[in-house]
């Protein structure tokens, strides 16, 4: 259920060059959040920016049943995260949410490959963690994080606390191999085909890996991102081009953000 | 508590208090069904109406610009049939007045949607979209012009017994010239002002940031221009002004009614704050007390110049 809370800022620290962490307090509308859904954060009272941002929950603390705080990464980039990471716990936010449609996932599959470029770890981090929760067995997950140098590539510990195997790439081979992730991901499709590739990253980054999925005949979702003003289903301003011309558009937040990748014009 | 008396009519359309969500920007209302009670909203303008169902301009649909945002949506909506049979049930159900917002690609559509809606029950009023800057056709082709205004609203009329509201476009040389058209042609109350026709590029691909190449802005950038037109209008006409235009508070809302508006429309702020237009209701009465005024009736139009 739709809800909007001010929540109290439990945390908010840089993990590394201009990605940080937020720990908010969440209600219980929350114990129904799952991996891919978001919230939309109203960084700024005063308007400036107007828009609410979307931010996809990258954790829950606490359990299911009993949400404590929802975790939140994002990349500094403009005036709304610039004011974010200058907030301090015990600051409120004005949170909506949990939104939109997450990651379908059948425990019943083999095999999960996750695939995250740069600050699109945070619904794939949440991902891991809820299939470990609901007892998909971790060693059958196998994670790729690609990012633009070693600061972009976030949460390889988180996975592999998890017992998750991680493999790293990044553009300036500052940390792994200096490729782009899907270089690996295409490689280890090919070697052992999963069950299903769960991805989010720039849309280049996605295209490649439904692209991939394709060649290889493997199932693939991803989380995109879109413009979007409400959140909630009331602007459609959040349309999403779709694969077979002449269809009507689907939206962002309500249809997705995660959709089958068959489905998109990526 | 207070006894401030909220109430105004609409050509009569009735309103429990003067603060309606302006269409395109609350969906069907069940949009927000789990954030507020919707029955504290003086009335509901859904989603823009057209007999058949139409797919809306490509993405990029939006973008944010200082104080506001362009949208070129291209009145995505699922066609009259899927209206009644989807959104209609619930909207019914609402103890708060529904009004449909339509528009059409010709006359003859805007005269058949009117024609149904007379004859459908849960819809309390309609409101006439002469003015979307973001479709090819209807919409703005029509308000454009004071004579097909005006045709477009004696269209409507001749097949609409309800309350019957004309929604204007600000881009235009006299805004008045048209509001008194439509007047003349029929119409029950006006509203203004729709979005202002924009753009904005983006400088590292040179290319437009909206697929649209324009689009509307709307939010408070545009709020100055709303007042101005809706006091320039409220001179030349004797129906009722429903001012819309950048609200976010109820300081806006009530510049808007001092400056002649009988009630108002929340669009933007419904995406920024989806409680806005309860806190605007909320703020106004809380006015009204402060004032030592009985009614909001007595605010509107009573500018000193």
């Amino acid at each position: 259920m739709i809800k909007q809370d001010n929540a109290t800022i439990i945390w908010n620290r840089s993990l590394a060059g201009t990605v940080y962490s937020m720990g908010l307090t969440c209600s219980s509308a929350y114990q129904s959040a799952v991996p891919g859904q978001f919230v939309m954060v109203q960084t700024n009272k005063d308007l400036q920016p107007l828009l609410r941002r979307p931010f996809s929950i990258s954790s829950i603390v606490g359990n299911q049943q009993l949400p404590k705080a929802i975790e939140l990464l994002y990349k500094v980039v403009g005036k709304g995260t610039g004011r974010l990471s200058g907030l301090k716990p015990g600051q409120q936010l004005s949170l909506l949410g949990p939104l939109g449609k997450g990651f379908a996932i059948d425990p019943r599959r083999q095999t999960h490959y996750l695939a995250a470029g740069g600050i699109g770890v945070a619904p794939i981090r949440f991902l891991a963690q809820y299939m470990k929760s609901i007892g998909i067995d971790t060693s059958c997950i196998r994670v790729f994080i690609g990012g633009q140098s070693q600061d972009d590539l976030l949460c390889q510990a988180d996975f592999e606390a998890l017992g998750i195997r991680a493999t790293i790439t990044t553009d300036d081979g500052s940390a792994g191999d200096q490729c782009l992730i899907t270089d690996p991901l295409a490689q280890a499709v090919q070697k052992h085909p999963p069950d299903m590739v769960y991805a989010c990253g720039p849309r280049g980054m996605l295209a490649c890996v439904a692209g991939i999925a394709r060649q290889y005949n493997v199932a693939c979702q991803v989380s995109i991102e879109t413009m979007m003003a409400c959140g909630i289903g009331a602007c459609l301003g959040c349309a999403v081009q779709l694969s077979q011309e002449g269809q009507s558009y689907l939206h962002a937040c309500l249809d997705g953000p995660v959709f089958d990748a068959k489905l998109l014009a990526l | 508590m207070t006894t401030c008396d909220l109430s105004v009519n609409i050509g009569g359309l009735e309103l429990k208090n003067p603060v309606l969500t302006a269409s395109g920007t609350f969906g069907y209302a069940k949009e927000f069904e789990t954030i507020f009670d919707l029955n504290r909203l003086g009335g509901i303008i859904v989603k823009g109406l057209s007999l058949m169902p139409s797919k809306g301009n490509a993405p990029p649909r939006i973008v944010e610009t200082s104080c506001g945002m362009l949208n070129a949506i291209g009145l995505e909506n699922a066609g009259l049939d899927a209206f009644i049979s989807d959104k209609l049930p619930f909207l019914k159900n609402l103890k708060t007045p529904v009004l449909a917002n339509i528009y059409g690609t010709g006359i003859e559509a805007y005269a058949e949607l009117a024609a149904r809606l007379n004859d459908i029950e849960g819809i309390s009023a309609i409101e006439v979209n002469i003015s979307c800057p973001n479709v090819k056709e209807g919409g703005i082709a029509f308000g454009a012009n004071a004579s097909t205004a005006g045709k477009v609203t004696e269209a409507v009329r001749k097949n609409y017994q309800g309350p019957l509201i004309v929604k204007l476009s600000p881009n235009v040389t006299d805004i008045t010239c048209i509001a008194k058209s439509v007047q003349d042609s029929g119409a029950d109350a006006v509203s203004l002002i729709n979005t202002i026709t924009a753009m904005a590029v983006d400088i590292h691909t040179r290319r437009p940031k909206l697929a649209n190449i324009t689009g509307g802005l709307s939010g408070p950038a545009i709020k100055p221009v709303a007042v101005r037109m809706v006091w320039q209008t409220a001179q030349a006409i004797n129906i009722p002004i429903i001012g819309v235009g950048g609200i976010m508070t109820a300081g806006d809302a009530l510049e808007f009614i001092i400056a002649g508006a009988s009630a108002v429309q929340v669009g933007t702020a419904n995406f920024v704050n989806p409680l806005a237009a309860i806190e605007i209701i909320e703020g106004i009465e809380a006015y009204l007390a402060q004032q030592s005024l009985t009614s909001v009736r007595s605010l509107i139009g009573c500018l000193q110049v």
